[in-house]
């Protein structure tokens, strides 16, 4: 049955529809007082309603939408109605269809929570979903011919209302997001990654309202258009709003309004309507522009590129011939890692997104998802895996799991549209798995494994695999949501392994067309250099059609492998991207950078100033084992070094992260001497106390200075932050301190450094004092009785060598 | 208001370098800034909550259940075209500001450095998203916003702080203030944004967000711009 046939059935048509215009500024003219919930005039001024109806009808609305934006039960809370929404819609539903005409449709109005959707916000999704079906299950009960939800402006409160209406009505059910003005919805979704999810999981109807005039919403339905095979919805507001005299106005004329509808219904909306501020004039205006105007035909089901779309919140991936090949990153998978098992058994996320950072960072489009460790609550942690996914990355995932609880649970939390990994042809997994990808709009990775066992050759893999097929589009599934798997087995148990894999490629290719995939790394399990293997069967296969491999991203052949097939496979024009990449360095201009002096303690010297780390332990090391004196390295090696770079940072010459750097290569010297002579003496050139000031809780200065100190030679007592004058004066006495060194961030705070100097004094302590931080100044610190300011941590440690030398 | 949790945008790297002192072209490792970006993404939880409010341009007040007269003159200077005016709350957790003193603790003081860099980054990106959904709100009613405004910047004394972080219902994100003014956690912000109707006045207003590092008082901070 073609989607014409399909939505006559459902009492669509495919003729432009014309909808009816804004509902609340013609309440607010009818007397609707400031204040009212606008819901609660079905009941109470069924007649105003009605007649609000009568004025679009007359005007030219083919349909007519309830006053029911608001009457869901959390949206009436606020006027204390939560307890009224099958009253409410109920009496709505009736206002409408007391001023209908004999071929008037009535679309019931269904408006956003006004919350957000967890992890966005703290409405959970079956928490929305339960409002919805409330809501939609009155308006079905109370006789509405479709259900229109509207003005949504995040996807998964629209993924929530669709579910509840799909399991609520059997009418059409049209979605319209609300875009802004740079084409995305506020929580990112731009228009052809919202109609892929929402027309997959079985939208009627796909549009926009709202938020934007005509003009702004004809690129959106240009978007939609090249995207979707169902009829388009638009309804704009009356141009852009404007504040005058406090009033919000939308500007937009009737005749103006004309205009725009029938370029909207040249690009591709068959059902047009207006939002805010239009009115019955208005929806005459469009009524006349249109009447001439045939929707568009719908496009034939059948695609000739077969091609499937993944997607993020914010992100469509395509798949399948003539797209570039799409990595699959495998590496969130538990199996024989031990730590990253731990981790999810913990319920710790944050290996978990390490790895999805990394990857995508290694290369991979698509990110894996496996949370199978024994003995856990895997529905838990795979929705908290997806949810914490989908706020980190963009990626497309790629829900991999046998447990069908757990498979729901990633389903239902992840804003796009999801691949399941994987679909067999075993009874139970078609009978669990199908229906829930066609529930939540998921696309499947069909597995030819089938009760049978596993295939080994090409030809019994295309007989599973049309099973999988024909069971799959029996429930609904479309063509494009199909992804098939080649079945990868190891060539160390079976010789022909590979080239059956190869074979299945390309037989999928030329009887069926549909994308394909495959875990590339099970073709070398038992074998050594298994890299090796990896990427020259990886090369193999995309030559053969593969379109979107499961490998781990992370192995440098790989990586080197895909991006010479992708400039041979003609995805990378010209080679351009492998030219960039690949490109030869100058080895002559590598040694002319790189001086290495032949004098190990020179070495080191320069190690401290280039801030290395790590390259400072073995030459410390050698140092030592040529007998280099640890004092001499120590003074010729690390603090001159230290005194070089200070004075690089006073002259700008080097900075902050810089100086750092280099204090920790300094450290790790420390460390290494005193591990190999322990008898080491360790310069003390004094004891500095360091505190920040009581109420202040900001440290970073105050570490900063206590790293540059330490690693100059004195002994640093640090007392952290938020410390009393008390403290800070006892902490003095009691170790003899040489300095006190004083940090505070805040006005309101810098007036506890007076306060500390003055009780040190009274103390009698003779320690010099030494302040800092970012509000203070010279001349605070000289009136608060210091002895002297430092502007930054450098500064602070020439002063206190100057105070310890005197 | 309910709360508000972004998805954190990309990270500016320019930021990073700009917050921790180090100059836009100095030759520094990049994969230690790579580092921060990442670790910064993990440990940030961006969560926000705002309120709206009528404001009284004659009178300098936020008209909120229980008023507030605003007293410092640039504030007053910034709203005075203004309608209504947003209080805003934000913080990204106190995840990442541990990790830093973790960090200096065990002597790794650039990662230390580096990662504060990028949370206060990862603050500021937070916020301008934050302001971007206000803005979206606020345009669809006609209004226009203008750049956000916080205590302690433009001689706005930090006193006020408690105050906004009432109005902003500040503790449905968990966000409070010491008795010092200061934030906890540490990496937050509280601002206000004012809702003209007039985009010459909002132009006008604009300088408020180019010219903050010459009106703040804090001379030494790393990354004054001036």
């Amino acid at each position: 049955m073609s989607t014409n046939e399909l939505l006559s059935e459902k009492g669509l048509n495919h003729m432009i529809n014309i909808f009816d215009g804004a509902m609340g500024t013609m309440l607010h003219n009818a007397g609707l007082p400031t204040g009212t919930c606008p819901e609660l005039w079905n009941i109470e001024q069924a007649a105003a309603v009605i007649a609000i109806h009568q004025s679009y009808i007359a005007s030219g609305a083919d349909i007519i939408e309830t006053n029911t934006f608001g009457a869901n039960r959390i949206k009436l809370s606020h006027y204390g109605l939560q307890d009224k929404v099958s009253l409410i819609n109920t009496a709505a539903v009736q206002a409408a269809r007391a001023a209908c005409l004999p071929n008037t449709k009535i679309a019931g109005s269904v408006g956003p929570t006004g919350k957000l959707i967890a992890p966005l916000g703290d409405l959970t999704f079956d928490h929305a979903y339960e409002v919805f079906f409330e809501q939609i299950s009155a308006l079905h009960q109370a006789g509405v011919d479709m259900i229109l939800i509207e003005t949504i402006i995040d996807i998964q409160e629209m993924r929530a209302a669709l579910l509840a209406g799909k399991a609520a009505t059997d009418k059409p059910i049209i979605c319209q997001m609300s875009f802004g003005a740079d084409g995305r919805t506020i929580t990112g979704t731009d228009p052809a990654t919202a109609a892929i999810i929402l027309e997959a999981m079985g939208a009627d109807v796909i549009g926009a309202n709202c938020s934007l005039g005509p003009a702004q919403l004809l690129p959106i339905v240009e978007a939609l258009a090249k995207t979707v095979s169902c009829p388009i919805s638009i309804q704009p507001n009356a141009g852009m709003p404007k504040l005058i005299n406090k009033q919000t106005i939308f500007p937009m004329t009737p005749e103006e309004m004309g205009t725009w509808a029938s370029r909207l219904a040249l690009a591709g909306a068959s059902y047009i309507g207006g939002c805010c501020g239009t009115t019955p004039e208005h929806i005459k205006a469009i009524k006349e522009a249109v009447k001439h105007i045939s929707a568009p035909l719908l496009p034939n089901l059948k695609q000739k590129n077969k091609v499937t779309a993944l997607t993020s919140r914010s992100k469509t991936i395509y798949i399948g011939d003539g797209c570039p090949t799409a990595i699959i990153g495998e590496r969130i998978n538990p199996t024989g890692r031990k730590q990253l098992a731990a981790d999810i058994k913990a319920g710790e996320f944050v290996s978990v997104k390490k790895e999805a950072l990394a990857q995508l960072r290694a290369g991979a489009h698509i990110l894996d998802v496996n949370m199978g460790v024994p003995g856990i609550d895997q529905s838990y942690a795979m929705k908290h895996a997806i949810q914490e996914l989908s706020m980190l990355v963009d990626a497309p995932l790629v829900i991999d799991t046998t447990d069908a609880k757990a498979l729901e649970a990633g389903l239902k939390a992840y804003p796009g549209r999801a691949l399941i990994n994987s679909v067999s042809a075993e009874p139970e997994r078609l009978a669990e798995f199908l229906p829930l990808a066609k529930r939540y709009g998921a696309a499947i990775l069909c597995l030819p494994i089938s009760p049978s066992g596993v295939p080994t050759t090409a030809l019994e893999r295309l007989h599973i695999i049309r099973t999988i097929i024909e069971a799959a589009l029996s429930v609904g599934l479309r063509p494009q949501d199909l992804v098939l798997d080649a079945l990868v087995l190891t060539v160390a148990a079976d010789p022909k392994a590979g080239s059956e894999v190869l074979n299945t490629l390309k037989i999928y290719r030329k009887h069926l067309g549909y994308p394909t995939t495959m875990g590339l790394s099970n073709i070398s399990f038992g074998l050594p250099s298994r890299n090796i293997i990896n990427a020259t069967f990886c090369a193999m296969a995309l030559s053969c059609g593969l379109d979107a491999p499961i490998l781990n991203p992370y192995d440098s052949l790989m990586q080197d492998t895909l991006a010479a097939s992708s400039a041979l496979l003609g995805n990378d024009e010209n080679g351009r991207a492998f030219s960039i990449q690949y490109a030869p360095t100058d080895p002559n201009k590598q040694i002319a950078n790189r001086f290495v002096p032949q004098n190990i303690v020179e070495q080191i010297r320069q190690a401290v100033i280039s801030g290395e780390k790590e390259a400072i332990i073995p030459l410390v090391k050698q140092a030592l084992s040529e007998g280099v004196n640890s004092t001499t390295i120590t003074e010729q090696g690390l603090t001159a070094a230290m005194n070089e770079i200070g004075t690089d940072f006073g002259t700008g010459r080097c900075f902050l992260p810089q100086v750092l750097l280099s204090a920790e290569t300094m450290r790790a010297a420390f460390i290494t001497i005193k591990e190999i002579l322990p008898a080491h003496t360790v310069m003390n050139l004094g004891t500095i106390i360091l505190a920040t000031v009581k109420g202040d809780i900001h440290d970073l200065g105050k570490n900063i200075v206590a790293a540059l100190l330490e690693n100059s030679g004195f002994q640093v007592i640090d007392l952290g932050k938020d410390v009393s004058t008390e403290t800070i004066v006892q902490a003095t006495l009691e170790h003899n301190a040489d300095i006190v060194g004083l940090c505070a961030l805040m006005t309101t705070t810098m007036t506890q450094i007076d306060l500390t100097i003055s009780a040190l004094k009274a103390a009698g302590s003779t320690a010099r004092t030494l302040v800092g931080g970012a509000v203070l100044t010279a001349a605070y610190a000289t009136q608060a009785g210091a002895d002297a300011y430092a502007e930054n941590g450098v500064e602070a440690v020439n002063i206190a060598k100057k105070f310890l030398s005197k | 208001m309910p709360t508000y949790n972004p998805v954190l945008n990309p990270l500016n790297l320019r930021e990073i370098k700009r917050y921790s002192g180090l100059d836009q072209y100095a030759d520094f490792p990049s994969h230690l800034l790579d580092q921060a970006c990442t670790e910064a993404y993990l440990l940030s939880h961006p969560k926000a909550t705002w309120e709206i409010y009528e404001y009284d341009s004659t009178t300098a007040t936020i008209l909120a259940p229980e008023p507030l007269t605003l007293q410092a003159p640039k504030v007053i200077d910034y709203l005075s075209h203004s309608v209504q005016i947003v209080v805003m709350a934000l913080t990204i957790g106190a995840e990442l500001e541990m990790q830093v003193s973790k960090y200096f603790s065990s002597g790794e003081y650039t990662a230390g450095l580096l990662l504060d860099a990028a949370g206060t980054t990862a603050v500021e990106i937070a916020a301008d998203q934050i302001c971007e959904f206000i803005k979206n709100q606020a345009a669809q009613q006609g209004y226009l916003t203008l750049p956000r405004f916080s205590p302690g910047y433009g001689q706005w004394d930090i006193t006020i702080q408690p105050v906004i972080l009432q109005l902003a219902n500040a503790e449905q994100i968990n966000l409070v203030a010491t008795e010092s003014c200061m934030l906890v956690p540490r990496k937050s912000i509280t601002a206000v944004i004012g809702f003209t109707a007039n985009q010459c006045e909002s132009n006008a207003n604009y300088m408020y967000r180019d010219t903050t590092c010459p009106q703040c008082q804090q001379m030494n901070c790393l990354a004054r711009k001036d």
